[in-house]
């Protein structure tokens, strides 16, 4: 690549232990070194005490955060904060290792001083490089269930790449791969994750394009990496992408028209049958189409031949052997048991409920009793039915005040969780539901895309439409409360204001004297559906 | 997945609020004096029963002239008088602007319907191409509601994190001496086309636009400092003459 380095460091820097060699890569963000350990320093011994001893030669992967660099990103440490904290929760064979992070101590080069490092095992090649190389790779499909394994390892944690590319894919010197740049990574929080707003064109999925971005970033599902990977598959086989077009925006218009269902997904004919039939059921127009994560690994195996331990072909030993030459002086790194360790290790994980491999959250299953269990207590009488779209409803709020424990206080208070309520004595129209809507008022609230409905809906309203539309209508008051001056729980405000409306709540100064008894009755369930420690 | 959006001219059923058409790519849409065969009907004796068709195409749109001898002219409100004309009988013309006015000539009077494009890109920092890991967002420094953007974020931007926003009247002071005509209104249409380019999530601001500005404002301002839209140089815009060509 010609681009300029976006983190430029000299030849023979020395970062801790680590003296820096050749650069290897750079991206948008930060730039890849080799590194060589040239120290040996109690500072080692004291770090890697309880870790595993550093290898000699490592991938410091530069990334400006220091004060003085010119471009400042405020960015740019949430980015890596992401990266640093997939690394410490998740070592599984098919991720690329971080042995270590490092800060350049260096005033007297405001361009590194600052710097995050992160200490990472050193790889020969990434798939990108491979691509470029004709003929097409024989390892085609033993490299994909390799990249598949990762995919699922990191999906089974509870995590969304959420940038898969042949750049980030890692070719060790046995010829594995592994997956690498979780900058964009995201942990799963109930159906989805909240990511950047960054991607890669050619490899998001069809529902992100243009999609809608909140203040948390936007939302991303594991199957935006399936879709990823579907590219991905098409391209390490056939050389193509599998829309047409000679540029990324020509395919992306491609791939929004295809989803809009106004063309049909054509892919190569080189493609063998059985890979078809995986691309294909990668590339759905929905995400609710595509394959799971864990389907999909049984399937590519299938089709690549390789069994629970997938063996790799002769044919990409020798190609590599090639490629070392140009790729200059690489040391082999890890004697690599990650062949044969893979899947196998993976499932036993998974037997054990949660384990070493995947150590921190998301290893236990979630089901819909427990769903959303670290901010809505499970036993305390909130119906299982309505949990997750209670939790959800409350995801969906930028506002912090509204939480899950908040709706469904509310809900407890308004109805007692009963979704037949109908009141048709209060008021004009009376009151409906698991959340007494007055019809005319959910109106303004029901559709999910902000517009109001055509038509004022007519009772019995069902929870599903009842639920998320509290979630907006909260949403929508909370910046509406006066900031100052109001006594009380912003949250029981927020259900007075429910009740009454944000104007009555801002002139009482706090909770009217006439809904005293029902803002006692929501700070009550409140504080019963809160999990301990959390506020 | 919308990436064109058309407000037809307003009509006076809706004075404060005016329809908007979402268009994905590949969707047409007709419009003409007749009710029947047009998907946009404008009611003027001095339009064509079938004056035109509009059809997104990506992140642009095209325009054929369907009227026997009129020309129309398609407008850059920001562009200082930049236009294209597209004769009669003309098809699918490319229209080149990220907003646009089609200016209808129709018996003396000029009806305008407007098309905006946000799905426009431009170049940031870091390049843009199929394999490079782009940000989400792209936005032209040299139009107005960066300008309007970069007001916005400017007391926090110099130092103070949880700094009041300014009220559109501020706003609208604060530009002024670089754009003499700012005005509440067209301040306000920015910070509604902000929201649109920038694909917040649409709040019900429908119901009633005056109090809920308060949480787009507090969105837009939110996203583009965690997005790093705007930065501390970027304020310059609000300093200096709007450049009139894509300075970065």
């Amino acid at each position: 690549m010609t681009e300029p380095y976006a983190v430029p460091v000299p030849k023979g820097y020395r970062v801790g232990v680590w003296e820096v060699r050749e650069p290897i890569a750079t991206g948008a963000f930060g730039s890849v070194y080799e590194a060589r350990r040239v120290g040996d320093d109690e500072a080692l011994a004291s770090r890697a005490a309880d870790a595993e001893a550093l290898p000699r030669t490592a991938a410091l992967k530069f990334l400006p955060t220091g004060t003085g660099t010119p471009r400042q990103l405020t960015h740019l440490r949430e980015l890596v904060d992401r990266e640093v904290e997939l690394h410490r929760r998740l070592k599984q064979p098919r991720l690329i290792r971080m042995y270590d992070t490092l800060t350049v101590d260096d005033p007297a080069r405001p361009a590194l001083d600052g710097a995050t490092v992160l200490v990472l095992e050193k790889a020969e090649g990434s798939l990108s490089a491979l691509l470029a190389a004709d003929p097409r790779p024989a390892a085609g499909p033993a490299l994909l269930a390799q990249i598949c394994e990762g995919l699922a390892q990191l999906h089974h944690a509870g995590w969304v790449h959420g940038d898969l590319k042949p750049a980030n894919v890692l070719l060790m010197a046995d010829g594995s791969a592994r997956l690498a740049d979780f900058n964009m990574a995201a942990e799963m929080e109930g159906t989805h994750a909240y990511t950047h707003a960054f991607s890669t064109p050619d490899y998001t999925p069809p529902e992100l394009l243009w999609s809608e971005i909140g203040e948390r970033g936007r939302r991303i599902r594991p199957s935006a990496d399936v879709w990823a990977f579907g590219v991905l598959a098409h391209l390490l086989l056939t050389g193509s992408f599998p829309l047409p077009g000679a540029t990324p925006t020509a395919r992306r218009d491609a791939a929004a028209a295809y989803a809009r269902g106004t063309d049909d997904l054509r892919l190569s004919p080189e493609l063998p049958d059985d890979w078809r039939e995986i691309v294909r059921d990668c590339l759905t127009r929905t995400h609710a189409d595509r394959v799971g994560t864990r389907d999909l690994l049984r399937r590519v195996e299938a089709a690549a031949g390789t069994g629970r331990s997938p063996r790799l072909p002769r044919a990409l030993r020798g190609r590599r052997s090639r490629r070392t030459t140009v790729l200059a002086a690489a040391t082999a790194v890890v004697a690599v048991a990650a062949l044969g360790y893979g899947v196998s290790n993976w499932t036993d994980t998974d037997a054990r409920g949660s384990g070493a491999g995947a150590s921190g959250a998301g290893t236990t299953k979630v089901t819909a009793a427990t769903y959303g269990a670290s901010e809505l207590r499970t036993d305390k009488g909130v119906p299982v039915a309505y949990r997750r779209l209670i939790v959800d409803s409350a995801h969906d709020c930028v506002q912090p005040e509204v939480t899950p424990a908040l709706i469904a206080a509310l809900l407890k208070a308004e109805s007692d969780f009963d979704p037949d309520l109908s009141d048709p004595s209060v008021g004009e129209e009376g009151e409906y539901g698991i959340a007494r809507w007055t019809p005319s008022l959910l109106r303004w609230w029901i559709r999910a895309d902000g517009v109001p409905a055509k038509e004022t809906p007519k009772p019995p309203l069902s929870p599903a439409e009842s639920i998320p539309a509290v979630g907006r209508y909260l949403c929508y008051m909370e910046p509406l409360l006066d900031q100052k001056g109001l006594s009380g729980d912003r949250r029981v405000l927020l259900a007075a204001a429910y009740r009454t409306s944000t104007k009555v709540v801002n002139n009482a100064g706090g909770v009217p004297p006439k809904y005293r008894d029902y803002a006692a009755r929501v700070a009550h369930h409140l504080k019963e559906y809160t999990p301990p420690g959390k506020q | 997945m919308y990436s064109i959006i058309v407000v037809p001219p307003p009509t006076t059923e809706d004075e404060n609020h005016r329809t908007q058409i979402r268009m994905a790519p590949g969707e047409r849409l007709s419009f003409g004096r007749s009710d029947s065969g047009n998907d946009l009907a404008i009611a003027h004796e001095g339009v064509s029963r079938r004056a035109g068709e509009i059809t997104a195409q990506g992140a642009f749109w095209i325009l054929s002239n369907l009227s026997r001898e009129q020309t129309y002219v398609v407008e850059n409100p920001e562009g200082a008088g930049e236009h294209i004309k597209v004769g009669p009988g003309r098809l699918d013309a490319p229209v080149p602007f990220e907003f646009s006015r089609i200016v209808l000539p129709a018996a003396g009077d000029l009806l305008a319907i407007q098309v905006w494009a946000p799905r426009h890109d431009y170049r940031s920092a870091d390049g843009l191409d199929g394999a490079t890991t782009a940000p989400a967002f792209s936005v032209d420094r040299t139009k107005r509601y960066f300008a309007v953007l970069a007001a916005l974020c400017e007391p926090r931007l110099r130092g103070e994190p949880h700094a009041a926003l300014p009220t559109v009247d501020q706003v609208v002071d604060r530009l002024r001496p670089n754009w003499p005509a700012a005005s509440r209104t067209s301040v306000q249409w920015n910070i509604d086309y902000l929201a649109v380019k920038l694909r917040l999530k649409p709040g019900p601001e429908e119901a009633d636009t005056g109090p809920r500005l308060n949480g787009k404002k507090e969105s837009l301002v939110s996203l583009a400092l965690r997005f790093d839209l705007v930065r501390e140089d970027d304020l310059v815009v609000l300093t200096e003459p709007v450049p009139r060509r894509v300075a970065r």
